[in-house]
């Protein structure tokens, strides 16, 4: 039996850099998975790759049984797989609701027997699970850094997705709002409805800076270097192995 | 049923003025020959009842889609030569040659498409600028299938009279119009390429990782507006009954552009109110003292609405002779205090 | 037949390469497609016979008043309109289109649609490799070769070449740098129009004008620049060459359709942007999937 979501031997080289170095991982249905590293180490660009944003030098992507390698950004998210943007881009002119309606629209939540009228009230509980309902009419430009990078959450939610990849949900979040996030990414993940928005209790992927709040939420932790992966484990596993620390600190430390 | 329209009317379009205004601007179009059935105010009319398909065609593509086309006249030359081919070889009636030629037309965008789908900014445009004079140029190297120069002549005509063309143009019109509204309205319940075509010109990449088959919906808007272009063009055929090199120009790509910026960009009444102002206005000009100058005078009106009303002069109007409530988005004339549903006050939507 | 190609390839190229590049650093530079290019090189040739049929004057001051004068309008012209809708890509596009409207319509009305042609700043002809060529053709290809060394030195070698270079790269970081942008691009702009006003004083005698002029370069133009990649100087000259040599064939092999020069120029364009979206020399800016 075949992992639910599989990366082998993933390279992707932007002219002589290799920003992705021969990168292999798994995620279980039921995981949450964190993915750490230094600035420029190569997490974003992984992740563009998995999504098909980027098209990768080789290696292959496995999701459900499914190679979706070289699949198109929309077939991917069709297939149940969504990723958030670590540099958010939302659609700047349309109203906050409008946004997250684009996501209900994909065919993947449509074929399940919602039609164009209930995506309203889909978005509204969407935005209403990340909190920015009361924002919901404005254009999506007055929004603050911290309520657009709710919204990229909530778009991505809204295609209903079975694995969830957040780049940097944490990113510009005071510890606050940080902590709220992070309840809700547990909520989501046990599965369930909230309001019209279905719940896949999806496996997630989040890339983060701010590791003591993304220790407390994850499985297990894949360490990234310069492309590659240096460590993988279980939180506690991970800030003691000496490696990471060092790519860290950048120096050697002792091990008590 | 009767009385159900009579209260929509009453509640949504009377307290509304700019759809009392469109509604009021239709009953004129409807009722135009009584007022004046001179030749050629009505054929001014007929014509700018053509040049409104074509002119929010452009909008639906261009505005909503972001696919910034300046080669639209394509869709109008494939329209008119399609339909004024199919009556040379086939001899069909105006009936069937207009949607055919229509098809064509939409065809046309599609293969125009394919090239223009790895391509964004201006070098969409100047590609797109480029068809039109690339087909005009061919048409010309076959004359003996298009009539080179002179082009192909003795169409049959659309309807007997001057008054049954008219009726023709401004039904179609406003079907046509209807259709593409619909197609692009981002809150309608039934329809979801308005919304996907606003996130697509918003932002691309976003748009596909929502889950979003982008290529297929940059077809289809390239199909739509090629297809309305492409009535434009054959009705323009059949009302003039000859089709000539002259519907490839470059000039009738961009005078649909600056009808809709004119007009409004991304709002589909813009582009009509454009068309209706602009082409009468420049017409009138034509017999008149200043004839000599109406070309200079567009050109300045362009450059002055670019510079200082970017948004457009009928969405300029409408923003100040209306307001959406912030509470439950309904529009709401300009004047009063409080919204007309859930009365909720207006005042600081005012000032903001 | 191969001589006679080369040259008009040459000659035409050169005047293209003028063009186009000015053009072309425009956009690189102000990311304005300045559609109006053409229409300055027209409203330049119409200064150059004005002043020397109509008024009589000398080369020398007629070549003078011509260039600085192209340059001021141009000047103007991006301070006053331009310069308010530089954010919005298509606004430019149209308010340029409207200007060359404009230029077109007021030469009509001062001097009407005849053709005209300005004397020649030099007389004579010589014979090379058997082949009569004009001395204003060779005086025009001189003044195209030194005018691109000149701009590429002042590009590579001055402050001002690399304020221009670096405001072309990322406006926003160049102005932490220091450098004032709007200053920049104001004398990107002189440059790009006193390149189509040189342009102007060397075809002013070689070229047929009438105010629709403008037209069908601007479409040469525009292939040229977006074949080698807009922004580009140097895809600019290569393609200018390549688009001269497409015409030049397209005239010499197929005189009987010499009015299909510009579909096979565009459908050089068409095949380079297939399978190049970004031209010869431009640049995508990332590596996404399109």
């Amino acid at each position: 039996m075949a992992s639910f979501f599989e990366v082998e031997n993933l390279t992707k080289r932007f002219g002589g850099l290799v920003a992705v170095d021969n990168v292999s991982f798994r995620i279980e249905r039921d995981e949450i998975v964190g993915l750490i590293g230094p600035n420029g180490s190569g997490k974003t660009t992984l992740v563009r790759c998995i999504i098909g944003i980027l098209s990768p030098t080789s290696g292959t992507v496995k999701f459900k049984g499914q190679d979706i390698t070289r699949w198109r950004p929309w077939k991917v998210v069709q297939a149940g797989l969504a990723g958030t943007f670590q540099v958010v881009k939302p659609f700047r002119r349309l109203p906050v609701i409008a946004n997250v309606m684009v996501g209900c629209l994909c065919p993947r939540v449509t074929r399940r027997g919602e039609w164009v009228k209930s995506t309203q009230i889909k978005a509204r509980d969407a935005l209403e699970f990340v909190g920015i309902m009361d924002r919901a009419l404005e254009p999506a430009s007055n929004l603050s850094h911290g309520d657009l990078k709710r919204l990229e959450v909530a778009r991505a939610i809204a295609t209903e997705p079975e694995l969830l990849i957040l780049d940097e949900p944490f990113g510009g979040l005071n510890p606050a709002e940080t902590e709220l996030v992070a309840k809700s990414m547990k909520r989501l993940h046990k599965g369930g409805r909230f309001g019209r928005l279905h719940s896949e209790g999806p496996a997630m992927l989040i890339i983060e800076h701010k590791l003591s709040e993304l220790m407390k939420i994850v499985d297990k932790v894949i360490v990234l270097n310069y492309g590659k992966i240096i460590a993988y484990g279980t939180p506690e596993e991970i800030i003691r192995d000496p490696q990471v620390i060092e790519a860290y600190t950048g120096k050697e430390v002792p091990v008590a | 049923m009767l009385k159900r329209r009579l209260n929509d009317f009453r509640w949504g379009v009377l307290p509304v003025p700019g759809r009392l205004m469109a509604v009021i601007f239709f009953v004129f179009l409807f009722v135009f020959p009584l007022i004046s059935d001179a030749r050629y105010p009505l054929l001014i009319v007929t014509l700018a009842c053509i040049y409104a398909i074509f002119a929010v065609s452009w909008d639906l593509l261009s505005g909503y889609t972001g696919q910034v086309n300046f080669g639209h006249a394509l869709f109008f030359g494939v329209g008119a030569y399609g339909s004024a081919l199919l009556y040379k070889y086939l001899g069909l009636p105006p009936w069937a040659t207009i949607p055919l030629g229509a098809l064509i037309a939409a065809l046309a965008g599609v293969v125009t498409c394919l090239p223009a789908l790895r391509l964004r900014g201006p070098y969409l445009s100047l590609l797109t600028l480029a068809f039109p004079l690339l087909l005009s140029q061919v048409a010309r190297a076959f004359p003996e299938v298009t009539g080179g120069y002179i082009g192909i002549r003795g169409l049959p005509a659309l309807a007997a009279s001057p008054i049954g063309r008219y009726y023709v143009c401004l039904i179609v019109m406003i079907v046509s119009v209807l259709i593409m509204w619909k197609l692009t309205d981002a809150g309608s319940k039934n329809v979801r390429t308005g919304l996907i075509f606003h996130a697509i010109r918003e932002d691309e990449i976003t748009a596909r990782a929502t889950g979003i088959n982008t290529i297929r919906y940059k077809i289809l808007a390239f199909a739509i507006g090629g297809f309305f272009g492409g009535i434009a063009g054959g009705l323009f055929g059949h009302l003039l009954r000859t089709v000539g090199l002259g519907v490839f120009a470059i000039s009738l790509s961009f005078q649909a552009i600056i009808w809709v910026v004119f007009g409004g960009i991304v709002s589909i009444y813009g582009p009509v109110i454009g068309v209706f102002v602009l082409y009468p206005l420049v017409e009138l000009m034509q017999g008149t003292a200043i004839g000599e100058y109406r070309n200079l005078i567009m050109a300045v009106i362009v450059i002055l609405i670019l510079c200082f009303m970017p948004e457009g002069i009928a969405v300029r109007i409408r923003d100040k002779i209306e307001r959406q409530c912030p509470r439950c988005k309904l529009s709401n004339a300009a004047w009063r205090r409080e919204c007309r549903a859930c009365s909720a006050s207006l005042r600081h939507v005012a000032d903001g | 037949m191969i001589v006679p190609i080369i040259i008009r390839t040459l000659t035409l190229g050169g005047v293209y390469a003028l063009l186009a590049s000015g053009m072309s650093l425009i956009f690189g530079v102000a990311h304005i497609v300045n559609l109006a290019h053409t229409a300055f090189f027209m409203v330049g040739a119409y200064g150059m016979w004005f002043l020397m049929r109509q008024q009589g004057w000398g080369p020398i001051e007629s070549i003078l008043v011509t260039v600085v004068g192209v340059t001021l309008l141009g000047l103007l012209v991006y301070r006053v309109f331009l310069n308010r809708v530089r954010q919005h890509p298509q606004a430019i596009l149209l308010i340029t289109i409207a200007f060359a409207l404009v230029f077109q319509e007021l030469l009509v009305l001062a001097f009407g649609s005849h053709f005209r042609t300005a004397p020649a700043l030099i007389q004579g002809s010589r014979l090379i490799l058997g082949v009569r060529v004009t001395n204003q053709d060779l005086l025009a290809l001189g003044v195209v070769a030194v005018v691109m060394i000149v701009m590429w030195l002042v590009l590579k070698k001055t402050k001002l070449g690399i304020a221009i270079r670096a405001t072309a790269n990322d406006a926003e970081i160049a102005n932490l740098m220091g450098i004032s942008v709007p200053r920049t691009l104001l004398i990107t702009m002189g440059i790009g129009t006193a390149l189509a006003g040189v342009a102007a004083v060397l075809m002013a005698p070689l070229w047929v004008f009438y105010p629709y002029i403008w037209m069908s370069p601007l479409t040469m133009i525009l292939a040229i620049v977006v074949l080698g990649g807009l922004g580009s100087i140097k895809g600019s000259v290569i393609g200018a060459f390549i688009i001269a040599l497409v015409e030049t064939l397209v005239v010499f092999l197929l005189p009987q359709h010499g009015y299909m020069t510009t579909a096979f120029a565009l459908l050089a364009m068409i095949i380079v942007l297939s399978v190049r979206p970004g031209g010869l020399f431009g640049t995508i800016f990332e590596e996404e999937r399109l």
